[in-house]
């Protein structure tokens, strides 16, 4: 009968309006005197649940140090993270319950999407500095995002970085780029062949593999009959890049074999097995077990005695960041709103890592365009260092 | 069950809202949605937004599948094609918003109504598997095209009314929640007419209906194409309120969830189709709160994720083997048992 | 035109074809038996690729012991979602239980998250290595042997449905469920039987395709490309899925080659409409799509 239905529509309305208006939280805000309040969209759960766990560490066990040691200017430090499970939506709902509940001074967003999708928000709020896991080529633009900063190079520089090496290495060589049919993947490959025609170097095949694909054979086979001299992963994880290496070794490819950040944690490159032996690729970042002089990794050895992740150096980082440009702002006595925050991060000019990154950092724009291209050692299942650190 | 309701003429017994309890009721909900936004927290201003969202394209995923009986899993796309439509313009023309929703909402339905000409041939499962087709198609087109920003998508800058930007999940509230309830109000009148009753016949026995002198190819186009209108403004809100359209926005996963919303809430009714909505919505907000309360938080919250998958698909299939008419059936059971109560025995 | 890489193109893309039979085969087994369509195929897939993982690499059994575990594992998993979720659904329209199947993928994939993370994995290598050549033409050991799997039990199946008194109640249930139980037919086992074998060959094709690509949590996207396959070849023929498996992997070759990666998944889809528009029921399958 339609005219019960449209009732109990309303009433349902009715009572789902009361409900939440009754169970909302408290809006007010919960801080102590005078903190430095992190928040984060952490991807704890979900596909990019490897990395999220690691920066959660990471950031945490940085805010453990700062805070131990008295905090930033006497302000203790305070994070509070958020699950997301990778899932843009649930990203930007965890922001806003953040923010209203607390008053947040720098933020970590867990990838591409949420950090183009919050962006007009961060204006608005004015008074927050963010950096997350992405380093889209696209958020290096402090005109369009002037409230946001990469933990390290963005893709297109990564790109950079191996490619200025190959040019090192061998003048002229030809190198393939095989990425992922998704915005990660497709994001640095045109500037990167621009980029390498400027560097002398040729692209003799661009392979894009299906999201999810599981054979790869036909792109091989492309890859093989390009014949070049060295071939760039970009927009992976792991699969499947094994795949692509165990099947042109068979078919005889003399192809050197290199990947981009997200590829190149220890563990995941030690899971590729006998293909990924002499497998390179770029790290802004020391690996764990590195053993040339760094104090910052004693520090995150003793506290931490397994195997930390490229992804808890990332969160570290970023925290360390995040701090150093807060610690700056009440240097100079300036409030800490988001334009402050930005032009304190930009001020940093040689700034000490604690050896985190081998060199001396700048930031100038919105990235930190620093790597160095390591190797795969099977033998020793550890990635060792195959070149300086390149500045870009 | 209602006593005392007699009608005196053919207009006050078509009337949607007939007595005066519906009518008190009907001021009470007003009032509530009205005061909401001054109460609500940012948090629950965002949530009430999505929620709106929801609604809109579940009661369009309603009218195809609960009320014409053909089933779609390109709820998504349609709800893409909306959102990139109103990017465009927005970003490149400036259009008003209002013209802009209609016209996502147009472009929509165009899609919808090609993606139903299929629906002569074949039906059922196949009809399902033939919208799946078209989610692919539409990502396709999303991803690899310069107009819609490739993979990168599209970002777009707020609605503005009277000079005033909507960028606020507050200000928003004031746009979507209003076309959410005018939308929820055409559904419900639609039914009241001979369209609504064409399709209902057509979910019931489609030869038959034939036989009774329903065009199927048109009605059907129509159909689709109403449903895919739907989607397209739930899209156009969609892109207002997140400002940013990528193709990744509107993946297959979507369309499932907007079909397990009707299933939950029950297909077929309005009201189903707004608790299917509101109930799905909800579900992972509750679940961070149960693990948030549970003792050992921290180390379960690791699980939230799966939990949340396989609660969603625990929901679909426990509704579907134990309550096939979904929420609004155990609604209306609870109503009847309060109405009889007194009385029983 | 360069004859020798569009046959080394084809030859791969028949090849990989053939890993989509082998799905497609526990697919159409399900719905000749039951008319259920089991989109969930593809999770199931995922489930056995993980036992597999579970029984030869977390356990570090023996392959003549992880393989056949990991196949009867799977097998159960098949009897308890039949019995829990198909047997009270009988009788309820063919979309009820597909929407079941739905949420049924859902489940797998949360509580392989739950269990094993959703991080990437490889499983350990067991297939020969030694590439295949055909003249000049290379094919992939891996993709070779998991085509000749597949029709390899292809070709059982069909004898098992010819021959096999177990195989022809299955094709006497799924014709006409009364006349089955009027003959004697044990209908519920028989469901049973086939759900269950759809399991075992689904985790069999699930240990291939994970060894080739690897596992992950959204390893069941493959399950999209089978549905394809089966309505291409048609819902209830088994010689349809080989036919389909071989032509959709075909094109889908020859779309990636040709035109690039992006359109492979779309020439498949497309190839999907057109077959629906010109002949809704498949190569193969039984005409009864009403037309209107």
């Amino acid at each position: 009968m339609a005219q019960h239905r449209i009732s109990t529509k309303r009433r349902s309305l009715m009572l789902g309006a009361a409900a939440a208006a009754l169970t909302q939280p408290l809006s007010v805000l919960a801080q102590g005197a005078e903190e430095i309040v992190i928040g984060g969209s952490i991807p704890m759960t979900g596909v990019f649940a490897f990395a999220g766990v690691g920066i959660n560490a990471g950031i945490q066990d940085y805010v453990k140090i700062v805070n131990d040691a008295g905090g930033i200017k006497g302000r203790k430090v305070r994070y509070v993270p958020e699950d997301t499970g990778y899932k843009v939506d649930v990203s930007v709902a965890a922001f806003k319950k953040i923010t209203s509940q607390n008053k947040v001074n720098v933020y970590y967003g867990d990838s591409t999407g949420f950090a183009k999708t919050i962006n007009p928000e961060l204006e608005r709020n004015g008074n927050i500095l963010m950096a997350g896991a992405s380093f889209a080529s696209e958020l290096n633009d402090p005109k369009k995002y002037p409230n946001q900063f990469l933990v390290g190079p963005d893709y297109t520089e990564m790109f950079g970085i191996l490619l200025k090496h190959i040019a090192k290495e061998k003048p002229g060589a030809k190198v393939a780029f095989v990425y992922s049919d998704s915005e990660f993947g497709r994001d640095p490959i045109e500037k990167s062949e621009a980029a390498a025609k400027a560097l002398g170097l040729s692209v003799p095949v661009k392979i894009m593999t299906p999201a999810g694909s599981v054979d790869v054979s036909t792109e091989v086979i492309k890859l093989r009959r390009a014949a070049p001299d060295y071939t760039i992963f970009h927009g992976y994880i792991l699969a499947p890049i094994p795949e692509f290496i165990t099947q042109g070794k068979q078919q005889g490819m003399k192809s050197k074999w290199m990947g981009t950040f997200w590829t190149m944690d220890s563990s995941t490159v030690m899971k590729m097995g006998e293909a990924g032996d002499g497998f390179m690729g770029v790290m802004p970042y020391r690996y764990y077990y590195d053993t040339e002089k760094a104090p910052m990794l004693e520090k995150i050895r003793a506290l931490r005695p397994e195997y930390q992740s490229t992804a808890y150096m990332q969160g570290f980082l970023a925290a360390m960041l995040f701090l150093e440009s807060a610690k700056r702002c009440l240097d100079g006595n300036k409030p800490l709103t988001g334009a402050n925050l930005k032009a304190a991060l930009n001020s940093l000019k040689d700034f000490d890592t604690g050896g985190l990154i081998g060199v001396p950092i700048t930031i100038s724009g919105n990235s930190i365009p620093v790597g160095r291209v390591y190797r795969a050692d099977m033998k020793v299942q550890k990635m060792v260092a195959a070149s300086d650190w390149i500045k870009l | 069950m209602r006593i005392g309701t007699l009608k005196e003429s053919y207009v006050a017994d078509a009337a949607l809202f007939d007595s005066r309890t519906q009518h008190a009721w009907l001021a009470i909900a007003a009032a509530l949605l009205l005061l909401f936004p001054f109460v609500a927290s940012d948090y629950w201003l965002y949530m009430a937004c999505l929620v709106a969202i929801n609604v809109a394209s579940a009661t369009g995923l309603n009218i195809l599948t609960g009320y014409t009986g053909l089933v779609s899993l390109g709820q998504a796309a349609f709800m893409g094609l909306g959102a990139y439509t109103v990017a465009i313009l927005q970003t490149r023309y400036g259009t008003p918003f209002l013209l802009n929703l209609l016209a996502g909402g147009v472009v929509a339905m165009l899609g919808g109504i090609v993606v139903g000409i299929p629906s002569l041939r074949v039906k059922g499962l196949y009809l399902a598997i033939a919208t799946i087709a078209a989610s692919f198609i539409a990502h396709f087109l999303f991803a690899n095209f310069q107009i819609t920003g490739g993979t990168a998508g599209l970002s777009l800058p707020p609605a503005r009314l009277l000079g005033v930007d909507l960028d606020t999940s507050f200000r928003l509230y004031w746009l979507i929640v209003p076309v959410t309830l005018l939308m929820l109000l055409g559904a419900a009148n639609l039914f009241r007419t001979r369209i609504g009753r064409a399709f209902i016949a057509i979910r019931d026995r489609d030869i038959s209906a034939e036989v009774l002198g329903i065009p199927l190819l048109r009605y059907k186009l129509l159909s689709f194409g109403l449903s895919s209108f739907y989607a397209g403004i739930a899209g156009g809100l969609w892109a207002y309120f997140f400002r940013v359209v990528t193709p990744e926005s509107f993946p297959l996963s979507m369309s499932i969830f907007f079909l397990a919303a009707i299933i939950v809430g029950g297909m077929g009714s309005i009201l189903g189709g707004i608790l299917g909505a509101v109930f799905m919505t909800m579900v992972p907000e509750l679940l961070k709160l149960v693990v948030d309360l549970l003792p050992g938080g921290a180390a379960l919250a690791v699980f939230l994720s799966p939990v949340r998958l396989v609660v969603f698909g625990a929901l679909i299939i426990g509704f579907l083997v134990f309550e096939p008419l979904g929420l609004a059936e155990i609604w209306r059971r609870v109503r009847r048992f309060f109405h009889l109560w007194p009385f029983r025995n | 035109m360069d004859w020798a890489y569009l046959f080394e193109i084809s030859l791969t893309g028949i090849a990989s074809g053939g890993l989509y039979a082998l799905a497609a085969l526990a697919f159409v087994m399900v719905y000749k038996a039951t008319r259920v369509v089991n989109i969930a195929i593809g999770e199931m897939l995922m489930a056995g690729g993980y036992l597999f993982f579970t029984f030869a690499a977390m356990w570090a059994l023996p392959l003549w012991l992880a393989i056949p575990a990991a196949v009867l594992a799977c097998g159960l998993l098949g009897a308890v979602i039949e019995r829990t979720m198909i047997r009270p659904l009988l009788g309820e329209p063919p979309i009820s239980v597909f929407m079941v199947t739905v949420g049924l993928s859902s489940v797998l994939i949360g509580l392989v998250e739950m269990v094993w993370t959703a991080d990437q994995r490889r499983l350990p290598e067991f297939m020969p290595s030694d590439p295949i050549m055909v003249g000049d033409a290379f094919l992939a050991p891996k993709v070779f042997w998991g085509a000749v799997v597949a029709a390899v039990f292809i070709a059982a199946v069909l004898l098992v449905f010819r021959y096999w008194r177990g195989g022809v109640a299955l094709r006497a249930t799924a014709s006409d469920q009364a006349a089955a139980y009027s003959v004697g037919i044990n209908v519920p086992r028989v469901f049973s039987l086939a759900w269950v074998a759809s399991a075992m060959l689904a985790a069999i094709s699930g240990i291939i395709v994970g060894s080739i690509g690897g596992i992950s949590s959204s390893m069941g996207v493959f399950g999209l490309s089978v549905l394809v396959v089966v309505i291409v070849g048609g819902l209830d023929s088994v010689l349809g899925a080989l036919v389909g498996g071989i032509l959709i992997g075909l094109v889908e070759a020859l779309a990636g080659a040709y035109l690039g990666g992006e359109y492979k998944l779309l020439a498949t889809f497309v190839v999907l409409v057109v077959i629906l528009m010109a002949r809704p029921y498949g190569l193969f399958g039984t005409h009864e799509i009403e037309r209107l």
